[in-house]
């Protein structure tokens, strides 16, 4: 590939919404990459609600998406604040924020939410266990889909 | 063709919308709130996403959740419903920038009709006759003053945001003109953050008659015969009949022929309604509603017509299936609309049917009438040969319709479409206002 070919690829792909392309052509192969965006949101505040609305219906809990997951009284859902896509990594090959079992700090970041083109990051609101991590990476999550199962720590 | 539409909306015409995409075998995914979760809509769609808690400002307006769960759930297309943001500029543009069909006219059509102002001016630049009044808005009383000694009282004080009644005031004299400025314009400003004001030549009783459009991308703009919406209360339309009963087929022709010429000249798309007001055998403009509306089955039942399905057609870019010179007008259609007067669990319900009966509802046995949205939980349409069979009709077709549980208006709508004035045929639109005063509703 000439250089100048590269350049110009490069040019376009910064332009792009694409934060990853893998570029092959005659044999060689170009892979370029975007640092992951900083969350542009200054994170919402973001508990697991004692819900501010009452849920609408007893039959909620049979809703697709609320996972039926057995947990303790101890345990709390943390819920999708918005409609969007759930990352559970701040880059395609980084390891993911948290893992079940983990222990973390207040102020530690879970998972990134992306919404129209921003991606927002959500942090742990008090110290916590993950029991649980309900929604697939990458997967679309609804308002209201519970994403971990947490224990207060 | 659209292949997968996100519907943005809830209620009957959530259903209205997944009744024909099923039909066309377009995917549905249903937008909804967490208070509309066993709702039937829900139950109905392909597919659903709930995009917010149950106040309509945190989910059915909101932008951005909506757009993300059309975009995520691979939907290429949008249909906005009626109310919420289906006149909401902003909304249609956000909607294409993600890459989605707006199920609606173009943003910049959306906002000009927006505009009641504007909207009037372009109607007037396109030869339409409207209602004599300012030439744009009034900006204090002297400017008001004037223009209203030029029209000739009565005068009634319009908020150029507005509809629904909200900012309008009557006025009859100089003397009340001034204090009524003030007031209608703090309503404006209250109700749509915009206390601008005009004033029009007040129309005493006239009949509420308007036009069904669909308009394609290739130059196809159709009308489908007009619907006669004059039983209002509080400017809440609660009959609507096609035929009206006033409108001559020379009239007919002309508004038909002014709705057409309007919504082409404002390169519209999709379906939109143009509302006139009928007087001593006149017509005059008052606005487009750029947007299927809560009462377009009875043109259905009247055409043969699924205003649904056309309007998709259009927001694909195909041409409509039909044009002017087919578009035939069957015999009579009414409609009533079925309101809820309170909340709750609906513990009996009787669907009316047989012989030129049609439903569309939302309503089933069990179903909890959430309190965040708007009341209306059925419509009830009927067709007949003549308007006196089809009254006939709805009032047996009322009769077997039965909802308990929740407190309605089904006996109100007994008694009106009883009424010797309604049956008569000659009212205008203090006709209902009238009959209540008179204590018999």
């Amino acid at each position: 590939m000439e250089l100048k070919e590269l350049y110009a690829l490069m040019e376009r792909f910064e332009k792009s919404g694409l934060s990853e392309i893998v570029f092959k052509k005659d044999g060689e192969e170009v892979c370029l990459k975007k640092a992951a965006p900083a969350p542009i949101f200054a994170p919402p505040v973001y508990a697991p609600q004692p819900a501010a609305y009452p849920p609408a219906h007893q039959s909620h809990e049979a809703h697709p998406s609320d996972a039926p997951v057995k947990h303790g009284t101890d345990t709390e859902f943390i819920r999708a604040p918005l409609v969007g896509t759930f990352y559970r990594a701040p880059a395609p090959d980084a390891p993911p924020f948290v893992e079940k079992g983990d222990t973390i700090k207040k102020g530690k970041p879970l998972c990134i939410l992306e919404a129209m083109k921003l991606m927002n990051e959500y942090q742990a609101e008090f110290d916590l266990e993950i029991v649980a991590v309900l929604a697939d990476n990458g997967n679309m999550v609804e308002f209201g889909a519970p994403l971990f199962e947490v224990r207060r720590v | 063709m659209i292949q997968s539409l996100l519907i943005a909306n809830r209620g009957e015409i959530a259903v209205r919308i997944i009744r024909t995409c099923r039909e066309m075998g377009i995917r549905t995914v249903l937008a909804h709130s967490q208070a509309d979760t066993d709702s039937l809509p829900v139950h109905m769609a392909d597919e659903h996403v709930c995009v917010g808690p149950p106040p309509a400002r945190e989910s059915y307006l909101n932008i951005r959740n909506l757009v993300t769960a059309g975009v995520l759930s691979g939907c290429d297309a949008l249909h906005p419903g009626v109310g919420f943001l289906a006149e909401n500029a902003g909304f249609a543009r956000d909607v294409g920038e993600a890459g989605l069909i707006f199920v609606g006219p173009d943003p910049e059509v959306i906002e000009l009709l927006g505009d009641k102002i504007r909207a009037k001016h372009s109607a007037k630049d396109l030869g339409i006759p409207v209602i004599p009044g300012s030439s744009g808005s009034v900006e204090n009383a002297r400017d008001a003053l004037a223009a209203a000694e030029s029209i000739g009282y009565p005068v009634i004080v319009k908020a150029a945001a507005g509809g629904g009644g909200k900012g309008m005031r009557i006025v009859r004299s100089s003397s009340e003109l001034g204090d009524v400025l003030v007031i209608a314009s703090q309503e404006a400003e209250k109700a749509f953050s915009d206390g601008t004001v005009y004033l029009e030549k007040y129309l005493e009783n006239p009949r509420h008659v308007e036009i069904q459009i669909i308009a394609d991308r290739k130059g196809g703009v159709v009308h489908l015969g007009e619907r006669d919406c004059t039983v209002q209360q509080n400017h809440q339309k609660l009959i609507e009949e096609s035929p009206s009963p006033v409108v001559t087929p020379d009239l007919r022709a002309r508004m038909g022929e002014d709705a057409v010429r309007l919504l082409r000249g404002l390169g519209y798309t999709g379906a939109g309604t143009v509302e006139f007001l009928v007087l001593d055998g006149k017509h005059y403009f008052m606005e487009v509603n750029a947007r299927v509306q809560v009462e377009h089955p009875v043109s259905e039942m009247v055409t043969g017509v699924d205003i649904i399905r056309q309007q998709l057609i259009a927001a694909s870019g195909e041409a409509l299936e039909i044009r002017q010179d087919r578009v035939r007008l069957g015999a009579y259609a009414v409609e009533c609309r079925i309101n809820a007067r309170s909340a709750g669990r609906v513990t009996r319900f009787m669907v009316p049917g047989g012989f030129g009966v049609r439903m569309d509802t939302f309503l089933y046995a069990g179903y909890h009438v959430p309190p965040w949205y708007d009341h209306l939980v059925a419509k009830l349409i009927v067709t007949g040969q003549t308007r006196a069979e089809g009254l006939r009709r709805m009032q047996r077709a009322l009769s077997e319709l039965v909802i308990e549980g929740i407190a309605t208006n089904i006996e109100s709508q007994k008694k009106i479409v009883a009424h010797p004035v309604f049956l008569s045929g000659t009212y205008g639109t203090g006709f209902l206002g009238e009959v209540m005063k008179e204590g018999s509703l």
